[in-house]
């Protein structure tokens, strides 16, 4: 029996190839973008899962309330390691300090150059409890050599990418940001790509404490750096909750100096990949919730739509299928196995579906690196994609093969041998339109989503910043004491060249995601002010080069240390001064030890980190011993030649960095890699949604064409002219699309309106959107019926009527 | 075989009632070789659809085999039929996906018949109606002729005790109808009951007994025999 359907399902998928290529298209492509979609959530649920402690393994955080505001920081001070060991004896506490770009170099021997390379990520100064915590395959060592200064474990890659191969990398020696010599004294494997703590090249804690200027090591209680993290592992049994009560006490007990609210607390392992509040993490990347749920969110719609285009060609078919179904009742079929044959037929179709998905979704592997993290070696098939395809075949089938099946097997014997069953008889005419609403609304409802979110990149992309961050080359560089010293040389150097606008040492950009805060004191006041202000270095030529603009006064003269500062129009206004000029020859001092200095300019707000946050308070000063990077204004034309050149002398100048610049404006963009990445994610999504829905839409209506070509024939006998044939046909879907589109409108305002508060600086959501939503939405569904309508409407009526 | 007693059928619509049946009476016994005439819309096909337990009187009482059929649920009848019944339409009714021999074998699928058994029987039948050369055919690749001895292969595969016929030769020519004619009576003279709905006067006189129907009466029957 089983045959004999296999058999009539194949068939029947042969002689309505139309029909089946409609319903397998819809569902391949639908099951393959719910696969990738699965793939990516897997993905990013999966981080860090791979530690056997992953249940107690906790970040320690710190929460600074000061006045309004509350910000978070991944950061713990430095004096607060050892005393953490003492208040909280039976944990196991780990400290790292993490650099965010350094320079290895290898040293080649005499005769040849020395080779050097840029690790953005992955180097971390590290205590060896760190491999209490986290699980680690050592291939060479053991952690005991992190105990010792001037020792480095690094990975297998980065061994066989600084020597060749892993083997013979122990006892060698490589140079830190040509300032520590370190020797290797292990090698592990490679960490896992679905891990917050990618480190490659591991440094002995102990060796920081010799440089504490270079990587803002400081042994005080009032200096925090986010780049300094704690992890710490708690025996099972423990709750966070009291943990966390014990913190609060240490907290109160620790912070006195100058720091008002800080607190420190506990972070789960299991949270920290999801956790926005905080920006610098230690690994790649982190995700929100929120992104991960509208991705399955959408995954869902599509599986729906393409089991939609199924229900609707399945049941609107069943008029052509009536016979066989009377016959096989007359010849004894019962209904129970009339049922498990057309499930049996639709299992066919879906089954292929899933076959032809699990080739597109592997086509389309590679391509996901663009809209997620997850890494180009991601494998298609786990165990965890299998049993998830296998569940979505099964509700796809049961999703949408009952109802046909049911309403196939209710035929009625006689009338189905004497083809007296009709569209109108088989009912379901309201449940079908339903489906083409839902259809329609899920379509809609992705166009909104698609046109505001890259309506509001667009915005983002291209807004105002309040300064020119184009054609700046920054190039990141060192601040030991010979590097210093080549500043003005270097300067010289390249305001020679005439494409050179202008050079300036800064610590950092106009617009960036660092953020160097502290307190500071105003007008002499014996106390601090209730605000945090944000800091800028650099030397006097770091307006020109921006083209920031002075609402009162002028930049600052030349100067190695703090003499003179410039401050934004928010700091003023915070500070309750509403006349510019009123602040000028006004005193500042930045936290308890600094001095005293007058403001000398005022310069118009600039946006001082992406456009989620607020423009915060600033002040720019000069103060040689932290600039760090080298910015140069080139004049837009030969930019790739002049950058050349640019690196050329760099090289020449300072032979023992590596060269590794950068555009302010490509920086800039990076801000925004999550909602790029979310807007093209929409965009794809809609793009298939839509594409689906078409598909369904024109298997309605070429159903359609066939079952009315009598009535469109008789209708032109009359007289009837295309055009009101073309309206027959369209009149019922333009009313199906303006009810999907009353669905669409309200459910979409309220997502992407919601989407958009995590923006400070924001489109206004009107009704120009949704406006283009629905016309976006007829034009594609006329495209779609179009052609179709007007093709019957044209047919000759005497070949229509005599095909009856 | 089958008795029926004031056997009634309406078909509504919101304004109209129709009477398709209207207290109809009758008796038929095995072996017989029954024909049924009368005009359109007499109640003919009615009668057929409800003695093949395709359909439901409204009233009245039928009898098959000595039990009431009336009362009995859709999977009962299901049953019954499968074991007893066998079809004959004016227009065929092949499935138009499956080959010849896979139509004369469905019947033997419902009722669970074993491969073996349903390939040796199916060849068997079809040798009996000559068109064994065709097994691998497509209804659509038939004449209508062949396309009817296929339908009757099938109607008698599951050796049925009753055979309902509704216009076997409608759609056939003289030459074909006569076949087809001559392949029922063979089937009656080996111990098949059958019914047949004709407006043939030809076709009917094969038959032992004409039973003429009016407005879902019974106005008249010949004994030919």
């Amino acid at each position: 029996m089983f045959r004999n359907y296999l058999k009539i399902a194949w068939r029947n998928l042969m002689r309505h190839k139309g029909y089946s290529a409609i319903n397998i298209a819809g569902l391949t492509v639908g099951i393959a973008a719910c696969l990738l979609i699965y793939i990516v959530v897997q993905y990013e649920t999966s981080f860090n899962k791979q530690n056997k402690n992953y249940r107690n393994i906790y970040h320690i955080v710190t929460q600074s309330v000061q006045g309004n505001d509350v910000s978070y920081t991944p950061g713990i001070t430095v004096p607060a390691v050892p005393a953490l060991r003492t208040d909280l004896p039976e944990a196991t506490i780990a400290a790292m300090d993490v650099s965010y770009g350094s320079q290895i170099t290898i040293p080649a021997g005499s005769g040849h150059a020395d080779k050097k390379f840029i690790e953005h990520s992955g180097v971390v100064f590290i205590e060896p409890q760190y491999f209490d915590l986290f699980d680690s395959e050592w291939i060479a060592g053991n952690k005991a050599v992190l105990a010792e200064p001037n020792m480095v474990v690094i990975d297998k890659s980065t061994a066989i990418k600084y020597f060749g191969d892993w083997q013979h990398a122990e006892g060698k020696f490589l140079k830190m940001d040509n300032l520590i010599d370190l020797k290797i004294a292990g090698v592990i494997e490679d960490v896992v790509s679905n891990s917050d703590f990618p480190f490659k090249v591991l440094v002995s804690y102990v060796t920081l404490k010799n440089y504490p200027n270079n990587y803002n090591y400081s042994d005080e209680w009032g200096s925090n750096s986010s780049n300094h993290q704690v992890m710490l592992l708690m025996p099972p049994g423990e709750s966070i909750e009291s943990v966390n009560a014990r913190l609060k006490v240490f907290s109160k007990k620790h912070y006195t100096f100058d720091i008002r609210g800080t607190f420190n607390f506990l972070q789960p392992l299991s949270d920290l990949h999801f956790d926005t509040r905080f920006g610098n993490t230690t690994g790649d990347h982190i995700t929100s919730k929120a992104t991960l749920f509208t991705l399955s969110f959408i995954g869902v719609l599509i599986i729906i739509m393409a089991s939609i285009n199924f229900i609707n060609l399945t049941t609107a078919q069943s008029v052509g299928r009536s016979k066989e179904v009377g016959i096989r009742k007359v010849l004894g079929s019962s209904r129970k196995q009339l049922v498990f044959q057309l499930l049996g037929e639709t299992t066919m179709i879906v089954v292929t579906s899933g076959f032809l998905a699990l080739i597109v979704a592997k086509l389309a592997l590679p391509y996901l690196e663009n809209i997620s993290s997850v890494p180009k070696t991601m494998g298609l098939l786990s165990a965890g994609s299998v049993l998830f395809l296998i569940s979505t075949l099964i509700s796809v089938v049961v999703l949408s093969g009952i109802y046909p099946a049911l309403i196939l097997s209710g035929f009625k014997p006689v009338l189905a041998i004497k083809n007296k069953i009709t569209a109108a008889s088989i009912g379901g005419v309201p449940l079908r339109r339903g489906l083409v609403v839902a259809q329609f609304a899920i379509s809609q409802l992705l166009i909104i989503g698609t046109l505001v979110a890259l309506n509001q990149m667009n915005f983002v992309n291209s807004a105002d910043l309040g300064f020119n961050s184009s054609a700046v080359l920054v190039i990141p560089g060192y601040t030991d004491s010979l590097s210093l010293q080549k500043m003005g040389q270097f300067k010289q150097q390249q305001l020679q060249k005439p494409q050179v606008k202008s050079v300036s040492f800064i610590s950092d950009a106009p617009s960036s995601d660092n953020n160097w805060a502290s307190n500071f004191y105003f007008d002499q006041a014996p106390d601090d002010v209730d605000f945090t202000v944000f800091l800028k270095a650099g030397d006097a030529d770091y307006f020109k080069t921006f083209g920031l603009q002075f609402v009162a006064g002028g930049g600052y003269a030349p100067s190695d240390t703090i003499n003179q500062m410039v401050v934004n129009e928010t700091l003023i206004k915070k500070l309750g001064i509403k006349n510019p000029k009123a602040a000028l020859g006004k005193t500042l001092r930045i936290g308890g030890r600094g001095v005293w200095a007058p403001i000398v300019g005022v310069v118009k707000d600039f946006k001082t980190n992406s456009l989620r946050e607020e423009v915060k308070p600033i002040i720019i000063a000069p103060g040689k011993r932290v600039l760090s990077l080298a910015a140069i204004k080139i004049q837009t034309g030969s930019l790739t030649q002049t950058v050349a050149e640019i690196q050329k002398l760099w090289e020449k100048t300072y032979p023992e960095y590596a060269y590794n610049g950068y555009f302010v404006d490509e920086r800039i963009a990076q801000f925004y890699k999550q909602e790029n990445q979310l807007a093209l994610i929409y965009k794809l999504f809609a793009g298939v949604a839509i594409f689906i829905s078409c598909l369904g839409l024109y298997g309605l209506v070429s159903f359609m064409a066939v079952q009315r070509t009598k009535e469109v024939g008789i209708r032109k006998v009359l007289g009837a002219s295309v055009g009101s044939i073309v309206y027959l046909f369209s009149k019922e879907f333009l009313i199906l699309l303006s009810i999907s589109f009353l669905i669409a409108m309200p459910i979409g305002w309220y997502m992407m309106n919601g989407w958009l508060q995590s923006f400070v600086y924001r489109i206004d959501l009107g009704a120009g959107v949704f406006l283009a939503a629905i016309l976006l939405s007829v034009f594609i569904a006329g495209l779609t019926f179009g052609y179709k309508a007007i093709t019957t409407a044209l047919v000759n009526p005497i070949k229509s009527l005599r095909s009856e | 075989m089958i008795k029926i007693t004031d056997l009634e059928k309406f078909y509504r619509t919101e304004e109209v009632e129709t009477i398709a049946l209207n207290k109809l009476s009758m008796e038929i016994n095995t072996g017989e070789f029954v024909a049924i005439m009368g005009p359109s819309g007499c109640g003919k096909s009615t009668l057929l659809n409800i003695l093949g337990m395709l359909d439901d009187p409204d009233g009245g009482s039928y009898m098959f085999n000595g039990a009431e059929i009336a009362h009995f649920t859709e999977r009962k009848r299901a049953n019954l039929r499968k074991h007893n019944l066998g079809f004959v339409f004016q227009s065929f009714n092949l499935i138009d996906e499956l080959t010849v021999f896979e139509n004369v074998e469905l019947p033997l699928i419902y009722t669970k018949v074993p491969a073996k058994e349903r390939l040796s029987r199916v060849e068997a039948v079809l040798e009996k109606m000559q068109i064994m050369h065709r097994r691998n055919h497509y209804p659509q690749q038939l004449s209508g002729g062949q396309q009817q001895r296929v339908a009757i292969a099938r109607a008698v595969v599951n050796n049925p005790k009753l055979i309902l016929a509704d216009e076997p030769t409608g759609n056939l020519d003289s030459s074909n109808g006569n076949d087809v004619m001559e392949l029922l009576t063979d089937l009656n003279e080996q111990g098949t009951t059958i019914i047949m709905v004709t407006h043939s006067e030809h076709d009917a006189r094969y038959s032992h007994r004409i039973i003429r129907l009016l407005d879902g009466q019974t106005v008249l029957e010949n004994i030919l025999i």
